[in-house]
C-alpha cells in the first residue's frame, strides 16, 4: 500500500510486565483506518489466549488508545477524539471487547507527538504512568501519583513535562536531534482512585471531565498497575492536500456550521449545531463554551463558579435528579420537566467529584433512586438489611454525594457490593427482581440504559444488542432530543417529519435506498421489519469506520440534516465537505463514503469474531425481561415523540411511550439482522465465504479451530 | 496586494521611535520607506493591521492554529503557529484561557533587534511586521526582543529560522489572498468568532488593549455573558 498522509507512522506498545516499548509501524495497519480499527486488530494480533481472558482486569488484556488521520488536524469535530477498546469489565452475561470514546485534546497531542496510537499489554510490578515527550518513552514510577485525585494527577505531570523553559511562555521538548518548543500543556489520560481499586465503574479522564468508562476500562489501567498516560508533543500532522483541506474548512465554517454572531435560531445539532454547553440544568451566564480539538462548536464547558469544569451531559445531570429531590421533595429520578438554575450548582459540584475520582456516571445514576426507596422502606441504612453508614437521609446534598462517590470509587461501605458493576452488585444483595421488573433501568448486557429506552428508541435498542455495550451512537438520536425538547419549550418543531426522515434515508447508502423511509418508521406496526435491521447495519458500519475510526464526533456526525441549508441535506456523503472529502484531504488515499461505510462493516465483522470467540452466541443478544414484560410508561422528558406513520401511512412525530418490546417480535427482528450481516441465524456467527470474502482468512481459519464458524446455509 | 490606506502614508502621526538605534542605519539603507528618519529619530512606519482577541469567546479548540500552520507550511501543527491559545482547564473562567496573537507592535522590538533586517516591516505589504525566512541568520535575537509572554515570534526547528504572525501574507497553502486587506486564516476559521481584525492599532502601552469584545445579543441567547 502506498504510503499515507496523515498518520503519524507509529504505534507504541508498551508491555508492562518487562517495562519495556517498541515500535510498530503503522503502516501495518492502514486497512483499519485508526481509532477502533487499530483497537480491534490491535486486540486480535496481541492478546495472548483471547478465549481464555473472560475478564478486563486479566493482565493479559490489551488495552489501546488510538487516535487516526485527523486527529490534530483541523477536520471539523474530529481533531481532537479518541478511541479506547479492551476486554470489558462488569459486563453480562459475560465481559466481551468493548470499546469507550473521549475527547480533549489527548489524541491530537499523540499526533503532535508523533504517534497513532499507543497499545498497553501486560501488568507492571509497581505503580507507573507513561511519560512521552515526542520520541522519547519514559515508563516510570508511579507511588507519588497513587491515590490522587485525577485533577492532581494530571497537574502534577503536566508541571513535571513542563519544566525545561526556553524562552518565556515556551518550553522546550527534545525532538530527535533538535529542541522542539511549545506553549501548550501535556495531555493527561489518567484513572482516579476508582480506577486504582479497578472498579467496574471507574473511568479513564482526561483534562477537566473528557471520560471513557463504558465497559470499565478504569479497572484496566488500575489493573495493570498503571495510573497514567501524557504526551507531549512538538511536530506537526503531514497532510496530502492542504489547500484542499482549509478550503472545506472555511466552506463548512460558511454554509453548514452554526455562525452565532449572526442568529441564535435553532440549528439541528450535528454539523450545524450551536456553540453550547450540552448540560442538564440551566447554566450560569458565566461560563465559557469549550471544545475538543478542532471542533466546529463546542458542546462542553468552563466556569466561573470555580468548578464543574467540563461537566457535560451524563455527567452534569447524574445527580440532578437528587438534588431536586432534596430540595423539592418526590422521589430522586431523573426528569428534566424542571431545569432551574437553583439545581445547577450542586449537580456541576457532583459532577466534579465524580471525574475527580474517575467514576462512570453512567451506572451510579440509575443506582441513586433504587438506593434511596431501599432506604425509605427502612432496608438500608445503619444496621439494616443492607449495612451502610452513608446519610441517606442527606441524599441530594453535596455532602451526601461526597462520601457516597468516595464509597463507590474505594470500594467501601455501599460501594463494596459494586465493585464488579451495578447488577452483579444488586444480584448479590438478593434483589435481582429489581432489574428484571425494570425498578432498575439497566436494559441491556448489566449496563444502564442510556437514556432511550429500546422500547422507544428502536435503532439504540437493537444496535446495542448487535454490538457489545449501549451502542452510544447519537446519530438519529437528535430527533429525540430536539423534537422532545422543543414539546417541552411549547415550539412547534419547524421540520415536518416526512421531510426529516427523506433526509436521514438519503444518506443511509448502501444499505437503505434514498426513497426507503420506512427505514425511519418507528411506529409499532414496522417494528420488527427488515428495513429497520438494514438501518441498523448503516448506523453499525457508518459508526465502526466514520465515528469510532476516523473519529468524527459523534454528536456532530452524521450530517444528515442541516438546518443552515435551505434544501435541508446535511454534509454527509456529499462532495463538498462529506465525510471522505475530509479523508481524501488528509491522506491523499481517494475513497468514497461508501468505501468508509465497507471498512466499518469489515471491522464490525472483526468485532463480532472476537465477541464469537469470547463466547457469544444469539442466545445472548437479549433484553432485561422489562422491556418485554411492560410497558414503558416514564421518560426523563414528558414524551417521546419520534417520526412515524400511522395506519393510513400519515407521517407525524408520535408517542412512543406506553408501549412494550415482545420476545417473538425481538427474534424475528434479529433474523432479519443476521440475513443482512450474513451471519449465521442460529448462532450469530459469521461464516467462512462472509470472513473470507472481507479478506479475513485467518479469523476465519481460527474460528474455526474452535468449532464456532457459522454454517453457510 | 491590498495595502492598507492609513499605514501606507509617510506622516500620520502614529510613527515610534526604533529603540536599537545601532542597527538603524543599516535598517534605512536596506529598507527605504518602511522607516523613517525625524528628528534624529529612526520610526518604524505602522502596521496597516493587527489581529485583536475575545478571551471569553474562545472555546480552546485549536482550529485557529492549525489552520495557521496549514496554510503557511502545508502541515497541521500547534508548534508552528504564529497564534498560540493555552489553556489550564483546571482553572476558572475566564482565566482558563489565553489568546496570545502577534501584536504587530507600533515600534516592533522584534524588528529593531535583528541584525540583518530579515524581520522587518513590509513596505509593500501595509507595514506588516515579516520575517524573510530566506535572510533569517537563526540569531534568535528577534524571539528574545519580544517582551509578550508567550512569545510572538516561534523558532521553526525544521527550517532553523524565526517566524512570526505575517498577517497570513505569505500562504501557499491557502487559496485566498492574505495580508492586510485579504483573509487572516485564524480570523475566518474560528467557529466562534473570536478573532478580530483592525486597521487602527490601539494604544500600545496597555497590555489588555488587543482584547476586545466581539459578543452580540445572539450570544447572550445562548446563555453566555456579553459582558466585557
Ligand atoms: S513579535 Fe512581539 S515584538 Fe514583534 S511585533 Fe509581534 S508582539 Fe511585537
Ligand atoms: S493572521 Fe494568519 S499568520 Fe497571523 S496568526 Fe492568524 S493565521 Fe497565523
Ligand atoms: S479557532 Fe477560535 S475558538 Fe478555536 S481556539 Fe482559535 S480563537 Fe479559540
Amino acid at each position: 500500500m502506498k504510503k499515507l498522509k496523515g498518520f503519524a507512522g507509529k504505534i507504541l506498545h508498551i508491555d508492562l510486565n518487562n517495562l519495556t516499548h517498541h515500535i510498530l509501524p503503522t503502516e501495518d495497519y492502514y486497512e483499519w483506518g485508526g481509532g477502533h480499527g487499530f483497537g480491534a486488530k490491535l486486540f486480535w494480533d496481541l492478546c495472548e489466549d483471547i478465549e481464555a481472558v473472560t475478564d478486563g482486569r486479566d493482565p493479559r488484556n490489551v488495552i489501546t488508545i488510538a487516535g487516526s488521520p485527523f486527529s490534530g488536524t483541523n477536520v471539523p469535530s474530529a481533531g481532537g477524539r479518541c478511541e479506547v477498546t479492551n476486554m470489558s469489565v462488569g459486563l453480562i452475561p459475560r465481559n466481551r471487547f468493548t470499546r469507550s470514546n473521549f475527547g480533549g485534546h489527548f489524541s491530537s497531542m499523540m499526533k503532535h507527538a508523533g504517534w497513532d496510537a499507543v497499545t498497553v499489554t501486560g501488568k507492571a510490578p509497581y505503580p507507573v504512568y507513561i511519560d512521552v515527550r515526542n520520541d522519547h518513552v519514559m515508563i516510570r514510577e508511579a507511588s507519588h501519583l497513587w491515590g490522587k485525585d485525577t485533577h492532581e494527577t494530571q497537574q502534577i505531570i503536566q508541571e513535571d513535562v513542563a519544566s525545561v523553559e526556553v524562552t518565556s511562555g515556551w518550553s522546550g521538548q527534545l525532538d530527535g536531534n533538535s529542541f522542539g518548543r511549545t506553549t501548550q500543556k501535556a495531555s493527561v489520560l489518567t484513572v482516579g482512585q476508582a480506577g486504582e481499586n479497578q472498579s467496574a465503574l471507574g473511568c479513564l479522564i482526561h483534562g477537566a471531565g473528557n471520560a471513557a468508562g463504558q465497559g470499565g476500562s478504569g479497572a484496566v489501567f488500575g489493573s495493570k498497575n498503571l495510573k497514567a498516560i501524557s504526551f507531549i508533543g512538538t511536530g506537526a500532522v503531514e497532510i496530502a492536500d492542504p489547500e484542499a483541506l482549509i478550503k472545506a474548512r472555511f466552506i463548512t465554517r460558511d454554509f453548514y456550521a452554526a455562525d452565532v454572531d449572526k442568529s441564535a435560531a435553532f440549528a439541528y445539532p450535528s454539523l450545524g449545531g450551536k456553540p453550547e454547553a450540552v448540560t442538564f440544568s440551566t447554566m450560569p451566564t458565566g461560563h465559557r463554551v469549550s471544545s475538543c480539538h478542532g471542533c466546529v462548536n463546542g458542546c462542553k464547558q468552563r466556569n466561573a463558579i470555580g468548578y464543574g469544569n467540563e461537566v457535560t451531559c451524563q455527567t452534569s445531570l447524574w445527580y440532578l435528579g437528587a438534588v431536586r429531590s432534596y430540595k423539592f421533595g418526590g422521589d430522586a429520578k431523573l426528569s428534566l420537566s424542571n431545569r432551574g438554575l437553583e439545581l445547577t450548582e450542586d449537580s456541576l459540584y457532583a459532577g466534579d467529584l465524580a471525574n475527580k475520582l474517575g467514576i462512570n456516571t453512567y451506572p451510579i445514576m440509575g443506582l441513586i433512586p433504587w438506593l434511596q426507596k431501599m432506604h425509605a422502606k427502612g432496608e438500608l441504612g445503619s444496621g439494616k438489611e443492607i449495612h451502610s453508614e452513608l446519610p441517606y437521609e442527606l441524599l441530594g446534598t453535596r455532602e451526601f454525594a461526597e462520601q457516597f462517590c468516595q464509597a463507590i470509587a474505594t470500594g467501601t461501605d455501599i460501594g463494596a457490593h459494586f465493585i464488579d458493576g451495578i447488577v452483579p452488585g444488586i444480584e448479590s444483595l438478593g434483589h435481582g427482581a429489581d432489574v428484571d421488573n425494570g425498578t432498575l433501568h439497566y436494559p441491556y448486557y448489566g449496563m444502564p440504559e442510556h437514556g432511550y429506552d429500546p422500547r422507544a428508541e428502536l435503532e439504540w435498542g437493537y444496535a446495542t444488542l448487535m454490538t457489545d455495550r449501549d451502542m452510544n451512537d447519537h446519530g438519529l438520536n437528535w430527533i429525540y432530543w430536539t423534537v422532545n425538547l422543543a414539546k417541552l419549550e411549547g415550539i412547534n418543531f419547524p421540520i415536518p417529519a416526512e421531510t426529516l426522515v427523506t433526509r436521514f434515508v438519503e444518506k443511509m447508502a448502501p444499505y437503505v435506498q434514498p426513497n426507503e423511509v420506512s427505514a425511519m418508521d418507528y411506529a409499532s406496526h414496522n417494528m420488527y421489519s427488515e428495513v429497520l435491521a438494514r438501518q441498523v447495519q448503516w448506523i453499525n458500519h457508518y459508526g465502526r469506520f466514520w465515528k469510532n475510526s476516523a473519529l468524527m464526533c459523534d454528536f456532530r456526525w452524521p450530517d444528515c440534516v442541516n438546518t443552515h441549508r435551505e434544501d435541508l441535506r446535511g454534509a454527509t456523503g456529499n462532495d463538498e465537505v462529506g465525510e471522505q472529502v475530509w479523508w481524501n484531504a488528509v491522506t491523499g488515499e481517494g475513497i468514497s463514503y461508501v468505501d468508509g461505510i465497507e471498512r466499518g462493516r469489515r471491522i464490525f465483522n472483526l468485532d463480532n469474531a472476537i465477541w464469537v470467540l469470547q463466547g457469544r452466541h444469539r442466545d445472548d443478544a437479549k433484553f432485561a425481561d422489562y422491556i418485554y414484560d411492560q410497558k414503558m410508561t416514564h421518560n426523563k422528558l414528558p414524551t417521546y415523540l419520534w417520526p412515524a406513520t400511522n395506519e393510513a401511512g400519515e407521517w407525524d412525530y408520535r408517542e412512543m411511550l406506553g408501549r412494550q418490546h415482545s420476545r417473538e417480535g425481538v427474534e424475528e427482528w434479529k433474523s432479519h439482522y443476521y440475513r443482512a450481516e450474513g451471519w449465521d441465524i442460529a448462532t450469530g456467527w459469521p461464516t467462512r465465504s462472509l470472513l473470507e470474502g472481507m479478506g479475513m482468512k485467518d479469523v476465519a481459519d481460527r474460528l474455526e479451530q474452535v468449532g464456532k464458524l457459522g454454517s453457510e446455509t | 496586494m491590498t495595502t492598507n490606506k492609513n499605514s501606507s502614508e509617510m506622516d500620520t502621526g502614529r510613527r515610534h521611535f526604533l529603540a536599537a538605534i545601532g542597527g538603524a542605519g543599516m535598517l534605512i539603507g536596506l529598507s527605504g520607506t518602511a522607516y523613517a528618519l525625524r528628528d534624529e529619530k529612526i520610526y518604524i512606519k505602522t502596521s496597516g493591521g493587527a489581529l485583536v482577541v475575545d478571551l471569553k469567546k474562545c472555546m480552546g479548540c485549536g482550529t485557529c492554529m492549525t489552520t495557521c500552520s496549514l496554510a503557511h507550511h502545508g502541515k497541521a501543527s500547534v508548534s508552528l503557529s504564529r497564534i498560540q491559545i493555552t489553556q489550564d482547564v483546571f482553572k476558572s473562567f475566564p482565566q482558563d484561557i489565553e489568546m496570545s496573537t502577534c501584536l504587530q507592535c507600533e515600534d516592533a522590538p522584534c524588528v529593531a533587534a535583528c541584525p540583518v533586517n530579515a524581520n522587518k516591516a513590509s513596505e509593500d505589504f501595509g507595514f506588516v511586521r515579516d520575517i524573510d525566512p530566506a535572510k533569517c541568520i537563526g540569531c534568535m535575537q528577534c524571539i528574545e526582543a519580544c517582551p509578550q509572554t508567550p512569545k510572538r515570534v516561534q523558532w521553526n526547528p525544521i527550517t532553523r529560522s524565526a517566524q512570526k504572525c505575517d498577517l497570513c501574507l505569505n500562504t501557499p497553502y491557502m487559496e485566498e489572498q492574505g495580508g492586510i486587506g485579504g483573509v487572516q486564516a485564524c480570523k475566518k476559521v474560528c467557529p466562534v468568532g473570536a478573532i478580530g481584525f483592525i486597521t487602527e492599532l490601539p494604544e500600545q502601552n496597555l497590555p489588555q488593549s488587543y482584547v476586545v469584545n466581539l459578543r452580540n445579543e445572539n450570544w447572550a441567547k445562548t446563555g453566555k455573558t456579553i459582558e466585557d
